[in-house]
């Protein structure tokens, strides 16, 4: 029978030899040398993770939100129709311009109104794109709202992605209808 | 966690075949990259203390024959051998060979059994419910020699006992070059709380195993693209709670959030928060100054600086693991793909050339792996994870067959990935190793679970 210390030493060569034979990229973890026979317990004691839940919503009690309404109760109603884009594009499409005429002529008319514009995307992008593109869109709304005499301070910008599709289905007609820019108005 | 199908290795890499052949035809000339079957790569070897761990562990014993010890016991075990299982690195005796054993004594196990029936290595379990404490014992011994590997006892409340499996795993894993994920969570975003009105998305956090869901927002609003501290003790995400979309930090373990990390002013909108490895900075992407850029600054929100300057769509930026240098999504050349530059935006250059739509990079937190994840639209009618290797450009499919998946996020060692696929109606989470291979669906509740982040 193999001493108790010769063993260690075999095992230590081993590994150095498996270790040393896997000349590849990637070598095999190895543990050197396995602990003596007499390892004493050791303790530790195993922390409890606490989450109470809505930690943010306490958070934000109070504070108001700027006075801005949350687009979110009204799903797309409102006196200014949307503008739909083509796939993957947020140029503006000349119905779309003519769409946009006619909300500049409805805002010089009701002058204490202010008009966040909206940027959406249908679902067959990525996440994060899609932001990117939804505030492309807006973007390109509002600029040719002030190009049509629109005050710049009586519009803001927002992009949605995908996030807030208007129909959630998976047609064509429902893409058509998502890839849009929304007229959220306060007055 | 659901099991779906495993496919065989051959069938896989079949299938990858096909669809690199399809993809060829389709994209014509190659460049420098290359897609590759992922099975190219061979099995990992791992070796402990000189021995193939061909790990045996039998059921945990009770001290005391009372119904919370047994109970707990066999939690333990459950949750012990799947977490080992799971890490992908060793191999098991079969629960039917377990059987054939004689009752285990903890204090003195017949290692000639064991050896019988092919164990390498031994993990012993124990464990006690006296009150409202449990104590779990876990000893790890090498079969051929009999001699002890870990001796470790745990205790703690006695209401989750798969917390201190979880533990157990992990330290059974420092025996290998591998940091365990046991014991992290993954943050995901789902509509799960919304009504008609709201149409609200939330943030929850899960444990990797998909057990413990736990929502984390709870505004009624938009609550987007969750991000890990590396420290594990705050969230960063994008909340439409004040109107437009702002990047929020939430230590989610005290209750207490910073708005509008980014300092956002009048509309300007912030994105895709990224925090650094060591935690000490912020990359985002913002509109403040025309377009979306990517942007960094201290992770308190000071120092900001502008990365991108290109009229284009700069977004989704990630950190290599030395924060040298910063990857993100352009269409500055026509369409969306990834790019890299480093940390002061300089130096930028082009990363993916096939496919011609390719977002949201995760690159490999580990130093091992030099890789960086993303979505890919390899086939028509959806998107797949796709792995490019930075050092050969090759690239690999992830996923195949699962309807349309997106957002990998890496577990913190590495050697696993978490994402978001839709087959049918509805997103739920996926993880896979980064070979592609023992995808399994992380089922976490109900609703579309999407945009998840591994977190510590």
């Amino acid at each position: 029978m193999l001493s108790l210390r010769f063993r260690r030493r075999l095992l230590l060569i081993l590994a150095g030899a498996l270790a040393a034979g896997c000349g590849g990229a990637r070598r095999p973890p190895v543990l050197s040398a396995p602990p003596g026979p007499a390892t004493p317990i050791e303790d530790k004691a195993v922390p409890s993770t606490t989450l109470e839940e809505g930690p943010d919503l306490r958070a934000v009690e109070g504070e108001g939100a700027a006075g801005l309404d949350l687009p979110t109760g009204d799903l797309e109603g409102g006196p200014l129709a949307n503008i739909h884009f083509d796939y993957d594009s947020a140029a503006l499409t000349d119905e779309a311009r003519s769409t946009l005429e006619k909300h500049a002529l409805w805002l010089q008319s009701h002058r204490e109104a202010t008009v966040t514009v909206e940027g959406h995307c249908d679902e067959r992008g990525t996440v994060e794109y899609n932001l990117a593109l939804g505030e492309q869109r807006s973007r390109a709304a509002r600029d040719y709202l002030v190009t049509l005499g629109v005050a710049a301070s009586r519009l803001r910008t927002v992009s949605y992605g995908k996030e807030r599709p208007l129909d959630p289905a998976s047609t064509e007609e429902a893409w058509a209808r998502n890839r849009r820019a929304h007229f959220a108005v306060s007055r | 966690m659901e099991r779906t199908e495993r496919p065989s290795r051959r069938s896989s890499a079949q299938l990858r075949r096909r669809a690199a052949a399809r993809l060829v035809g389709l994209a014509g000339v190659l460049t420098a990259s290359a897609l590759v079957s992922a099975t190219q790569e061979p099995v990992e070897q791992i070796v402990i203390g000189g021995v193939t761990p061909r790990f045996a562990v039998p059921d945990c014993v009770v001290r005391q024959g009372d119904e919370r010890s047994r109970s707990a016991c066999a939690t333990i075990s459950q949750v012990l051998r799947n977490d080992l299982r799971f890490e992908g690195l060793f191999q098991f005796v079969p629960d039917s060979l377990l059987s054939a054993i004689p009752p285990l004594h903890p204090e003195a196990p017949r290692f000639e059994d064991w050896r019988g029936i092919g164990a390498r290595i031994l993990v012993v379990t124990r464990a006690e419910v006296a009150g409202a404490d449990l104590t779990v014992e876990v000893r790890v011994y090498f079969v051929d020699s009999g001699q002890t590997m870990l001796a470790r006892r745990y205790s703690g409340r006695a209401d989750n006992p798969r917390v201190f499996a979880h533990q157990a795993s992990d330290d059974i894993m420092t025996l290998t070059q591998y940091k365990g994920v046991a014991r992290t969570r993954i943050a995901y975003c789902s509509d799960r709380d919304a009504d008609a009105k709201s149409r609200a998305k939330e943030l929850y956090i899960v444990d990797y195993d998909g057990f413990n869901p736990r929502r984390v927002t709870v505004n009624n609003s938009l609550n987007i693209l969750p991000v890990w501290s590396p420290d594990g003790a705050s969230l960063a995400y994008v909340s439409y709670r004040g109107g437009g979309p702002l990047v929020y930090l939430a230590r989610i373990f005290e209750g207490r959030s910073v708005a509008n990390l980014t300092g956002e002013r009048g509309d300007s909108q912030a994105f895709s928060p990224a925090f650094s490895p060591d935690g000490r900075r912020l990359a985002f992407a913002s509109n403040r100054a025309g377009s979306m850029d990517v942007w960094i600054a201290g992770a308190d929100g000071a120092d900001q600086r502008r990365l991108t300057t290109t009229p284009a769509k700069d977004t989704a930026p990630c950190w290599s693991p030395t924060a040298q240098e910063i990857a993100f999504t352009s269409d500055r050349a026509g369409t969306p793909q990834i790019w890299i530059m480093d940390s002061e935006g300089l130096n930028v250059r082009r990363l993916t050339t096939i496919g011609g739509y390719n977002d949201g990079c995760a690159w490999n937190p580990s130093k091992q792996f030099s890789e960086i994840a993303y979505t890919a639209r390899l086939e028509a009618g959806g998107f797949d994870i796709a792995v490019i290797d930075l050092a050969t450009r090759q690239v690999r499919q992830l996923t195949q067959g699962r309807g349309s998946c997106e957002y990998p996020s890496w577990a913190p060692n590495g050697r696993h990935l978490v994402f978001s696929c839709r087959r049918g109606t509805r997103w739920e989470l996926a993880i896979a190793d980064r070979e592609g291979r023992s995808t399994q669906t992380l089922a976490t509740g109900p609703g579309n679970n999407v945009q998840p982040d591994w977190g510590p």
